[in-house]
This record gives structure tokens, sequence and C-alpha cells, in this order.
């Protein structure tokens, strides 16, 4: 019995050291906290590392500031750069610093920063940037000039949406290193980096001295909560302010109940699923009618209706509809007889086993039935979830054979998704065709902007009529936003997915 | 004794060599980290610079001993995401877990003893019946559905209790019921049959001829012996919740050591896995030597026979 009571004790005593260690979760005022639904990684502390995606900009908002930047009812906002002008031969883009702008430890924004931003840049738009810069210049510490190879009318886009254009401190990052950089970010932005939890929270302050104006808020939390429904119990705790990723029967719950509001956002995110085997004469997904038997067998509809209740846009393309130089592409609807039909044609009347199906953990619920429709189809295929980080690493070294759920809402125009997805070279293209890649040159120099978007749709048309991917749709990101929050930010940049200005967002009074 | 001991610790070392070699080997199965470590756009040379950095361009054998001589000092390398010190991570990780460990063990033990007792006390009474079904429903539940309707009841609809993240006692609560539930169902069945079979026994008959009262018969004569199978298992329990409250902690968004294997492995982050795993395994070692010392010492029997 002793043995027990002194085991009991033990017991007792680390569980009151521990319950004692354990840090108060109370909130305090001027703090807007948001559940996310995927774990915030370090390597989207730093511009340099922006990938193709969207997620990335969830922290580049707050930390950081750009030369130019999508804003509230402006894609091309002057940021950093209060002015900038083009050469009339396109050759040359020289840019006018805001004055009396600091980063977060209070060394003035200089003509340097910019320059070794840009030479530090390894991100989604390395590969283009790099081959058609040809020099940056600063001639003194409120310019930098941009001399290009040759004339690039997407020389802009690229430069601002990709990450490129957002300034990073040079003596600060040369002194502690990219990995210091990481762990303790200093930019430009409305908010201060604080403490970051990996797996758990990012902890952000209002800088009140960011130029375009103080924040109203001062204190940002940004807690991952991979759980659906925790997000959406923490929400209707009043635990979190704003809930990412509320889809299905807990977004119908969401709008029923009072005192939250449901923000549906069509962003530019769009979803397609990518046949990697297409060029490997020996695979199934070498034959056109295959790849379009998948199109067919996908009732988008019907899972738009399950899964985003009804908000997503079904346009059949990877790029977004609002994006400069869409071409809209006729639709393969949902027809599984006719799916069966190609497949007969095919040689497959069986269908036939097509490996796995990887798509990033935090889209799954869209992956889910689409394996589903291949597989009643007969094209059996397995989900392969993998986190979003991971997945598109995976993505970008071609490690994923099979299909991918491809999936994009990065800033940009048809150029520049075509560029990433499809043309030779890009990021994410396994494989791509002597056509779509002589035009997407040939649009690359056009500098007649009627010519150039004639271009660009023909592009758009022959991956239609290649089916080159099964486009699923242009995705309506669904949230909760709690009834403190005056201004969430969500939708108020277009296109865009989640909260931002930061500086923007808001508070009710008491 | 001494000699058993000392058997069982150069036994407990050498099944945690024989894991260290298999993480070891395993991973670089697994593919080139070099992979995994640079950014898509990295050149050839960036790669040779790595690989020499990490001694990947080392003979097998030395890698090895590298490997096995920094776990020993208990160095695990830097995390690939966040090139911070993994032990850091671990660190960070394992209190949480701990914390939800304990309080869990805690609960599993206070329920689930006294139902055992008073289930096998009273057996074919209304109470054991009570207590047999919640033992059955405390196995059958999944957790995450029992995680999710604790969330929606004391959260949401009676608004009591958080409804996820680590914070104080609050916290605590509905996750370590959550993990706890189905270990205290465990334990109860276990008490009421050790219990049932002790009761039966001549010795706690004479303790009753003799005139003790009946509590004293069953907390003290009955219960003490009757526990020893109990501890062992809440002991054992206690090290897998360590590694196995995945679930739990993902429902409640408790930041512990299974979510961040988890999570590492969604991520290919190596060096956390594998240490991770290794932290795990040398906990459970530990947790197996620890209950095989408190056998000895609590049965004098089994002490006698393995002197």
């Amino acid at each position: 019995m002793k043995t027990v009571r002194g085991l009991s004790t033990t017991v007792l005593i680390l569980l009151t050291l521990s319950l004692g260690a354990a840090p108060s979760d109370a909130a305090p005022e001027g703090q807007m906290t948001w559940a996310v639904h995927i774990s915030l990684a370090p390597t989207w502390f730093d511009p340099a590392e922006t990938s193709g995606i969207i997620t990335p900009f969830m922290v580049l908002y707050a930390l950081h500031d750009a030369l130019v930047k999508p804003m509230p009812g402006n894609p091309t906002a002057p940021g950093l750069a209060e002015s900038w002008t083009a050469s009339p031969d396109g050759l040359v883009y020289e840019f006018v610093l805001r004055k009396g702008v600091r980063f977060h430890n209070g060394e003035p924004v200089t003509a340097e920063d910019v320059k070794f931003s840009f030479e530090r840049y390894r991100g989604a738009a390395y590969k283009p940037l790099k081959e058609s810069v040809a020099a940056i210049e600063t001639p003194d510490p409120s310019r930098v000039r941009i001399r290009l190879k040759r004339p690039w009318p997407d020389f802009m886009t690229f430069y601002m949406t990709a990450g490129a254009s957002w300034i990073v401190p040079k003596k600060y990052v040369e002194k502690v290193g990219d990995e210091g950089f990481k762990k303790a970010p200093i930019g430009a932005g409305p908010y201060k980096f604080v403490s970051f939890t990996p797996g758990v929270e990012l902890v952000l302050e209002a800088f009140d001295q960011y130029w375009r104006k103080p924040p109203s808020v001062k204190r940002l939390v940004l807690r991952a909560i991979p759980d659906e429904a925790t997000r959406l119990a923490a929400l209707k705790r009043g635990e979190v302010d704003i809930a990412y990723a509320i889809r299905g029967a807990l977004a119908e719950d969401l709008r029923r109940t009072p005192g939250l509001t449901l923000k549906p956002n069509v962003g530019q995110a769009t979803f397609w699923v990518y046949f990697t085997d297409q060029w490997d004469p020996r695979s199934p997904w070498h034959d056109r009618r295959v790849r379009l038997a998948a199109s067919y067998a996908i009732d988008r509809q019907a899972i738009n209706q399950a899964e985003t209740l009804g908000y997503s846009k079904i346009t059949w393309s990877i790029i977004p509809s609002s994006f400069e130089f869409y071409w809209q592409p006729p639709g393969h609807a949902y027809d599984p007889i006719k799916a069966k039909q190609l497949l007969t044609e095919a040689g497959y009347p069986n269908g036939f086993g097509a490996g796995d199906y990887f798509c990033d953990a935090a889209i799954s619920n869209v992956g889910e039935p689409v394996v589903n429709y291949l597989n009643a189809a007969g094209i059996r295929v397995k989900l392969r979830p993998i986190e979003r980080a991971a997945f598109f690493k995976g993505y970008a070294e071609k490690k994923f054979k099979g299909l991918i759920q491809g999936g994009s809402g990065a800033f940009g125009n048809a150029a520049t998704r075509i560029e990433a997805f499809v043309a030779a070279g890009g990021t994410y293209v396994y494989g791509s065709y002597a056509d779509i890649d002589g035009l997407f040159l040939e649009q690359a120099t056009e500098l007649d902007p009627k010519r150039r978007e004639a271009t660009l749709h023909r592009i758009q048309q022959l991956i239609h009529d290649k089916v080159l991917v099964a486009p699923i749709w242009l995705n309506a990101g669904i949230s909760g936003v709690g009834p403190r929050v005056e201004e969430s930010g969500i939708g108020v940049i277009a296109g865009y997915a989640f909260s931002a200005p930061y500086e923007d967002v808001k508070l009710k009074a008491k | 004794m001494w000699r058993f001991l000392v058997g069982r610790v150069l036994q407990t070392l050498l099944s945690l060599l024989v894991v260290v070699s298999i993480v070891f080997f395993l991973t670089r199965l697994s593919g080139n980290p070099i992979h995994l470590l640079l950014d898509v756009n990295a050149t050839e040379r960036d790669q040779e610079i790595l690989t020499h950095h990490l001694g990947l361009d080392r003979p097998l054998p030395v890698q090895y001993g590298l490997y096995v001589k920094n776990v020993a000092l208990g160095d695990f390398g830097n995390s690939i995401l966040t090139r911070r010190p993994v032990t850091e991570h671990i660190w960070e990780r394992l209190s949480a877990t701990v914390e939800l460990g304990l309080v869990a063990m805690v609960m599993s033990v206070l329920i689930g003893v006294p139902l055992g007792v008073y289930s096998a006390v009273r057996r074919g009474s209304l109470l054991d019946s009570g207590a047999r079904i919640f033992a059955v429903l405390g196995q059958s539940m999944p957790t995450f559905w029992l995680g999710l309707m604790l969330i929606l009841f004391f959260g949401v609809i009676l608004g009591v209790l958080p409804a996820g993240g680590r914070g104080g006692i609050t916290h605590l609560i509905l996750p370590a019921f959550t993990l706890g539930y189905f270990t205290s169902a465990a334990i109860l069945r276990l008490t009421r049959s050790a219990m049932l079979e002790v009761l039966g026994s001549d010795y706690i008959k004479f303790a009753r001829l003799k005139g003790l009262h009946e509590q004293v018969v069953l907390w003290k004569h009955g219960l003490k012996n009757a526990l020893l199978p109990v501890v062992t298992f809440a002991v054992m329990l206690f090290v897998q919740f360590l590694g196995g409250a995945v679930v739990t902690e993902t429902v409640f968004a408790w930041p512990g050591l299974g979510r961040l294997i988890l999570e590492s492995i969604t991520t290919r982050d190596y060096p956390i896995v594998q240490a991770g795993v290794l932290v795990l395994s040398a906990l459970y070692l530990t947790g197996n030597l620890l209950v095989d010392v408190l056998y000895s010492y609590l049965n004098p029997r089994i002490r006698r026979a393995r002197a």
C-alpha cells in the first residue's frame, strides 16, 4: 500500500508541476485570432522562397512589404515604390522608393535592399526573372533600375506576384544568415514577428510606424487547428475570430449559427487533375480519349454543392476567369456513359489501374469525391493526401507518378499560370507540347497586346483540346467570421483567399 | 536482484541500439535526404556542398558510427523545415504530451479502479451492469468521434470548456478524458477480474472471519493484491499515451509529440521523425524496465524467483 501511495504522490506532484507550467490562454484586448487549416512553415517567412501558391502570402502581407502588390481595388498598387516607369522600348523599369519607410528594426528601406532581395530570390519565378533581367542598378538610395535583356511585357506581373518584389533588410539578413532570418524575420510590413511555435501558432504585433497606416489590431495570432470541426467549435466559442476552410455540412452549420458570418470568397484558386504520364507512350494517359474520359467522369456540380455549398465556379480552366488574357473553354459536363464509352474506344472496357492520386491534404475533401468518380468510371486510383509544403515540393521536384490534383491561387495573369504549370521548364511541369511551348515563347516577347492576347487564347484552346488537364473548378474558399470582427479582410483584395491587408482588419468597438 | 537489474538495463540498451540501427538504415533506404533539404532551384554544386557538409559522401559504416555517436550525445541534428535543433522541437512537444498523458492516466485510474472494485464486490448488481456498459462503450467508441462529441457538448452547447489548444487546466479536461476513457474502461475490466479472483481467496475469507471491517478487507487486503497487474498496465499505458495520442492531439489541436511526428512524416522532416521514434522507443523500453523492476519490488515471490 505504501508503494501505491508513494506512486500516487509522485504522480500528483508531477501533475501539479506540469499544470503549473502551462501558459495561460486568456485573450488580451486587441487580439485577433485566426484558426488556420494548415501548419505554417518558416519557409513562408522569407519572400525569397515564395513558391507558386498563394499560402505564403498569408504571412507575407503581415511581416513584409513589396515595391508593388495587389491591394484593395488595385491589383498593382504602389507599396514601397511610390511610382515606377517603363522605357518606351520596354527594356528598362525604374522604381522610385517611398521616403522615410523603415524596417521593423529601424533601418531605412533602401535601393540596396531591393537589389539584394531580387538577387537572393529563388522562388517560383526565379527562372524567367533571372533569364530576362540583365542588370539591376541603384543610381541612388531611393531609385532602382532594372534592365531587361529583351522586352518582356509580363515583367511587372512576374516581378510583382511571385515574391521577388517583396523586400528584406540586406544588413540584417547578411548578419543572421538565411536560417537566422527564418527564425526571427524582420520586414517592412504592418506587423512584427513576436514568436513562432511550429505546428501551434504564429504571433505578430502591430508595427505602429507602418507607412500606409498604423494597424488597428495590436496582436494577430495565426493558430494551426488541423481539424475542421474543431476550428468551427473554436469559432463558435469565441476562441478564434476567423476560421478558414470550413466546408460541406460544417459550412451549412456555420451558416445557421446566429452571430457567425459565412464568408464565401471566390478567389483565383483553380483546381485540376494533372495527368503526369500523358507524355509516356506506354501509359494509358497518353491517349487523349482516356484523359477526356476522366474529365467526363467527374460530377463537378455535385461536388461543388456538397463541399462549397455551390459557391465555387466551374470554369473549365486552370486560369482564373478574372485573370488578364483568360479564354473561356467549353466544358465536359458530367457524363459517365460517355466516359465509359471513351475508355472502351481507347481499349480499356474494364477500366485500368491508374496508381495514385496525389493531393494537398488540406484539399483532400475535393480529392476524395474526384477519386470516387474516377473509380466509378473504372479508372482505379488511390488517394494520396500529402501535407501542403511537402506536396508542392514533391510536385515541383517531379516526384509524383500517376495523377496529381494541381491547384494554385497565385496572383498573376494567364501567362504566369501557363508558365508555372503548362509550358516547358515551368516549376510544376512534367512534360510539355512543342506547339504550346512555341506559342508561349512567341507571346513572351510580343509587345502588341491584341496579338499577345490572341496567342495566349490559342494556348488555352490547345490546353483544352489536348485535355492536358481535367479542370475541376475555380474554388470558393469558405471562412467563418466571429461576432467581434468588424472587418475580416477576406475578399477585400480581389482574388485573394485570406485576410489582407492586415492593417485594415478591425475589431468592433466595445 | 542486482544481477537481474543489470541484466535488464543491458537488454534495454541493446534494444535501443537495434532501434537506432533500424531507424538509420530505413532512413537511408527512403531516398537521398539532400533532395529534401535543398530548394527546387538548387544546382548540382549546391548538392555537392551539402552532401559533403552532412558527411553523406563518406562510407556508410562511418556515417553509421557518427550517427550513433551523435545520438548518444543527444544531437539529432536540425529540422529540415525550421532549421532549429530537433531536440528543441522534441522537448517542446514532449512536455505537452507528458502533461496530457499524465492527466489521462490519472483519470483512467481514478475512474477505472473504484468502478472495477465496486463492480466486483456487487457482482450482478445494477452498478456492475452499469460499469460493464461503461467499459464496453469506452472500448468501442472511436476516439475522434468521442472527442468531437465532447467538444460539441461541453465546448459549444454548454460553453464551459475550451474546444482545443493548450492552455490552463480547463484545456486539459476534454482531451485527457477522451484519451483516458478507452483505457479507464480497460482498467475497470482488469480491476474487476483481479478483484473477483482475490475476493475468493482464503486470506480474504480469513480476514473477514477475523472480524475486520469490510472496507478494510476490500481496500487494504483485497485491492493491494489485485492492483499488481493494474499498476503494470497503468505504467505501460502512460508510455503508450506518449506516442499514441495522435488522434486526440489532432482533434483538440494539442501540440504534442504524436502530432509532431505525424506532421513531420507528412512534411518529410526526417530528422524529427527519427528523433521522435527514438525518443518514444527509449521511453517505451524504459517503461518496460520500470515495470519489471516495480513488479519484482511489489511481488516478493517474483523477486525471490529472479534472485
